[in-house]
């Protein structure tokens, strides 16, 4: 398993991240950087379209609370990002696949970092656990089914 | 000319499907006069030894309900597809998996533990547990292969038609036979329903405010929701925003919301997905912790999301 480096693709806000820096410069330090305009754009679909794709987590910088160029796309985005970690817990996927940070890093140097950051947590979660089989009641549940 | 040959079967299904084709009432009696019903086992007495028999493309149409989640099933629905031209996934459990679809969030073996030693209503001393072969008096007793994954029709076989719903309703049911019978079929791969969303041509759409806006979110048994008002203006998830139209809105006429049996609306994979976003664009929460308190209320957030679509969605799908 030491060998296992995981996919995480990030999206971040070209108003609040990195736009300062040229983009080629940057996106030849950040694997799967997806820079947009407002996170509010970042569908739950977009979201779920990335694990389709092979992605073991999804990074999302979103400019800080209110000061978003569109008024509030940064605060729809953390929105969305809490009910989908809520679905994923429930539908048996580590929540942590899925974070949202809302800041401002003009030069963009923190990205490269965040990301590093983040592939380091889910290389301890393992890959996405995406389409595989589920896992073994645990006996509390049984038992707080009712269950002999 | 020979009547065209049609084919109705169930798999993993409740049987509420093959009771919406009887729903078209008198119609069926021009649809049987129409067609040469080869099978049809809720109803009528037809051997799938028979079935086999027949040239590759005999059938004309195969409807099949249910899903696809022992060996038997697996083997009606091929055998279908081969004898058949077209094969129409009748229902939500065919279309998308189904209610039953949802036990896919368990496996196999805690299934069978629960059914047969650990449900308290379970009185099973010997312990047995059905096998896929056993020996009586030297001789053997077969019972198909239960797997450990739900799947849809189309995971198993091609599909050519989709008519999805849990039942279909009548009017749709005619609609699709009828096409089939005066060979007016849109392309292949297509769902026999409209294309938009179910809020699209909701009554209760024009009670809708300007801007919805959910500071609580409840569950329709522990409210008297109003008869009129959309139900997201009034805190209860409805699915209408991200689910398929084409139902007849029965459920929202009896008062109670869209609980998603039409699947996703043309053009999107994963209806779940899609009602994340709608949901959270209308919750009022201003700081996190106001977002967390509301989001936390949905108690079972995949049963409310996937409800008939979790062995179709992008998360839960069963690869290779």
């Amino acid at each position: 398993m030491s060998q296992y480096k995981p996919k995480v693709v990030c999206f971040s806000c070209k108003f609040g991240w990195g736009y300062l820096t040229d983009e080629d410069t940057l996106s030849s330090k950040i694997e799967n950087w997806i820079p947009i305009i407002c996170t509010g754009k970042i569908d739950a679909t977009h979201m779920i379209d990335a694990f389709d794709e092979g992605a073991d987590g999804i990074l999302i910088l979103g400019c800080p609370e209110g000061d978003c160029h569109y008024q509030d796309g940064n605060y729809e985005a953390k929105k969305r990002v809490y009910l989908l970690r809520r679905l994923l817990e429930s539908i048996g996927i580590d929540k942590e696949r899925i974070r949202i940070e809302l800041s401002i890093d003009p030069e963009g140097r923190r990205i490269p970092q965040l990301v590093k950051e983040m592939s380091k947590e889910l290389a301890k979660l393992g890959p996405s656990k995406r389409g595989a089989a589920a896992e073994k009641m645990p006996k509390e549940v049984i038992k707080a089914r009712g269950g002999k | 000319m020979a009547k065209p040959k049609v084919a109705i079967c169930w798999l993993g299904a409740c049987g509420g499907c093959d009771e919406a084709v009887v729903d078209i009432n008198e119609v069926f009696l021009r649809v049987a006069d129409a067609v040469d019903l080869i099978l049809w086992p809720v109803a009528l007495d037809f051997k799938y030894d028979s079935v086999k028999d027949m040239k590759d493309g005999e059938i004309v149409l195969s409807v099949v309900n249910g899903n696809v989640r022992n060996s038997e099933q697996e083997e009606i629905a091929k055998l279908l597809r081969e004898k058949s031209q077209l094969v129409l996934a009748f229902g939500a459990c065919a279309c998308l998996g189904g209610t039953s679809g949802l036990a896919n969030l368990t496996t196999k073996e805690d299934i069978f533990n629960w059914v047969y030693r650990d449900a308290p209503t379970v009185v099973n001393p010997k312990g047995n547990y059905p096998q896929t072969s056993t020996y009586v008096n030297g001789k053997e007793l077969t019972l198909p292969e239960f797997y450990d994954h739900v799947y849809a029709l189309n995971d198993i076989i091609s599909v050519d038609y989709y008519l999805p719903g849990c039942p279909p309703p009548p009017y749709s049911v005619m609609y699709a036979l009828s096409a089939v019978l005066e060979n007016k079929l849109p392309p292949k791969g297509s769902t026999l329903a409209p294309h938009r969303a179910l809020c699209d041509t909701c009554k209760r759409n024009k009670s809708k405010p300007d801007r919805l806006a959910i500071k609580e979110i409840k569950r329709i048994h522990e409210v008297e929701a109003a008869p009129d008002i959309c139900f997201l203006a009034q805190g209860i998830i409805c699915l209408g925003p991200a689910t398929r139209d084409g139902c007849g809105e029965s459920c929202i006429d009896i008062n109670i919301p869209c609980r998603g049996c039409f699947g996703p609306v043309e053009g999107v994979a994963d209806s779940g997905a899609k009602f994340v976003s709608a949901l959270a664009s209308i919750l009022d929460a201003q700081s996190e912790e106001d977002i967390a308190r509301i989001v936390d209320q949905i108690i079972d957030p995949v049963g409310y999301l996937y409800r008939f679509s979790l062995p179709v969605s992008i998360l839960r799908k069963r690869r290779g």
